[in-house]
């Protein structure tokens, strides 16, 4: 017999933009409570967000906290729920781009700061620091995703945050759209998959 | 890039993403985190930030019961009362507002029951008073015009309740 019941699984495929436009909803209705949560599950989103705009990382604490601030003070304002987590993502990037400029104008930026999201944000011909990386597999990952286009580079570290259902949210905010029937890999992911595919060391485990 | 490598990358481009794209996307995600984590506590900071954002937006705005519109007469030869209720979560308030000789008397009363200093805000200026025990207040002679109220509690006299714009 088919239960009527949603699964915990069910509710997880639903994704963050299906969470988004239900925390919005609450919040209008007076519970809170599904924006906090919302806060928890999205933030890391926002924060990988604005650091691959290069802002360094007390820019990027205030610019994340802001758009959260914004995001409440006009929840009212927002026509269509369903496209918060966009406007979220949308609005994270142009406050850090925003923001970087600015401090590139000022040049208040240090040394210490360009180095943490250079991969992100700069060609780089050589992997950066592999420390991070636990075994060969992961050290290959890096190098491949590295040598990587700069778009390319932040579209993926996004996408890896999310799941299948929010997918095409993070990617349409990054102007590459994928396919509308399904996810598909799109062509940074093709490219990384092709790379790793050449290289023995990811390859032949 | 060769027409054939192109090709190649938009056949694999446009397949579904299987469990290797998974693990690849997995592994990349612990990568990053491990070199640029999300600083501790950034969550629940923001989450203090809203929640005070929350409490000044739901004292700022003390929602309208009724329609304003219909509840405040137009008609200026009126000296009917007409009554306006504002309810926020800790307190209600109601007002009636007579009108006469071009001049305009506000009765008030806010629940729960309980002495509150009530100012009436108007172009500018402010007139004070305090409620008696029972939450009601009035003021006298008022000039017509937009006004706004604000109740202050003795419990938390620095979180004012604030009123809408009304036309007295």
């Amino acid at each position: 017999m088919m239960s009527d019941e949603v699964s915990p699984a069910e509710v997880e495929d639903e994704g963050l933009a299906h969470q988004a436009a239900n925390a919005v909803a609450a919040y209008r209705g007076g519970d809170r409570e599904p924006l906090a949560r919302l806060v928890r599950s999205v933030t890391p989103l926002l924060w990988r967000t604005v650091r691959a705009q290069g802002a360094d990382n007390e820019q990027a604490q205030d610019v994340v906290q802001n758009v959260w601030l914004t995001l409440v003070r006009d929840i009212e304002s927002i026509r269509d729920p369903h496209a918060t987590l966009q406007w979220l993502l949308v609005t994270a990037r142009r406050a850090a781009w925003r923001t970087v400029r600015r401090s590139r104008d000022d040049q208040i930026r240090t040394e210490q700061d360009d180095q943490i999201t250079e991969w992100l944000v700069a060609p780089s011909d050589e992997a950066p620091d592999v420390q991070v990386a636990r075994d060969e597999r992961d050290q290959a990952l890096w190098r491949h995703v590295g040598a990587l286009p700069e778009r390319c580079r932040q579209l993926l570290s996004l996408v890896a945050m999310v799941d299948r259902p929010d997918y095409a949210v993070v990617s349409r905010t990054l102007g590459m759209p994928v396919g509308s029937i399904g996810p598909t890999r799109g062509r940074c992911l093709a490219k990384l998959r092709l790379a790793l595919a050449a290289d023995p060391t990811w390859s032949l485990q | 890039m060769t027409a054939a490598d192109d090709s190649v990358l938009a056949l694999v481009a446009s397949g579904a993403i299987d469990a290797s794209d998974e693990e690849i996307l997995r592994r990349l995600d612990a990568l990053v985190n491990a070199y640029d984590p999300m600083p501790d506590g950034l969550v629940e900071r923001i989450g203090i930030a809203l929640t005070v954002e929350a409490l000044q937006a739901e004292v700022a705005r003390l929602h309208l019961v009724g329609d304003l519109a219909s509840s405040v007469r137009a008609d200026e030869a009126s000296i009917e009362a007409d009554t306006i209720t504002f309810t926020t979560d800790v307190l209600t308030v109601m007002i009636s507002v007579h009108h006469d000789a071009g001049r305009a008397r506000v009765d008030g009363w806010a629940a729960p029951a309980g002495r509150l200093t009530v100012e009436l805000h108007q172009f500018g200026d402010v007139q004070v008073t305090q409620s008696d025990e029972d939450g009601r207040f009035s003021f006298e002679d008022v000039e017509r015009g937009p006004a706004r109220l604000v109740l202050r509690r003795p419990s938390d006299p620095t979180v004012p309740i604030v009123t809408p714009q009304v036309e007295l």
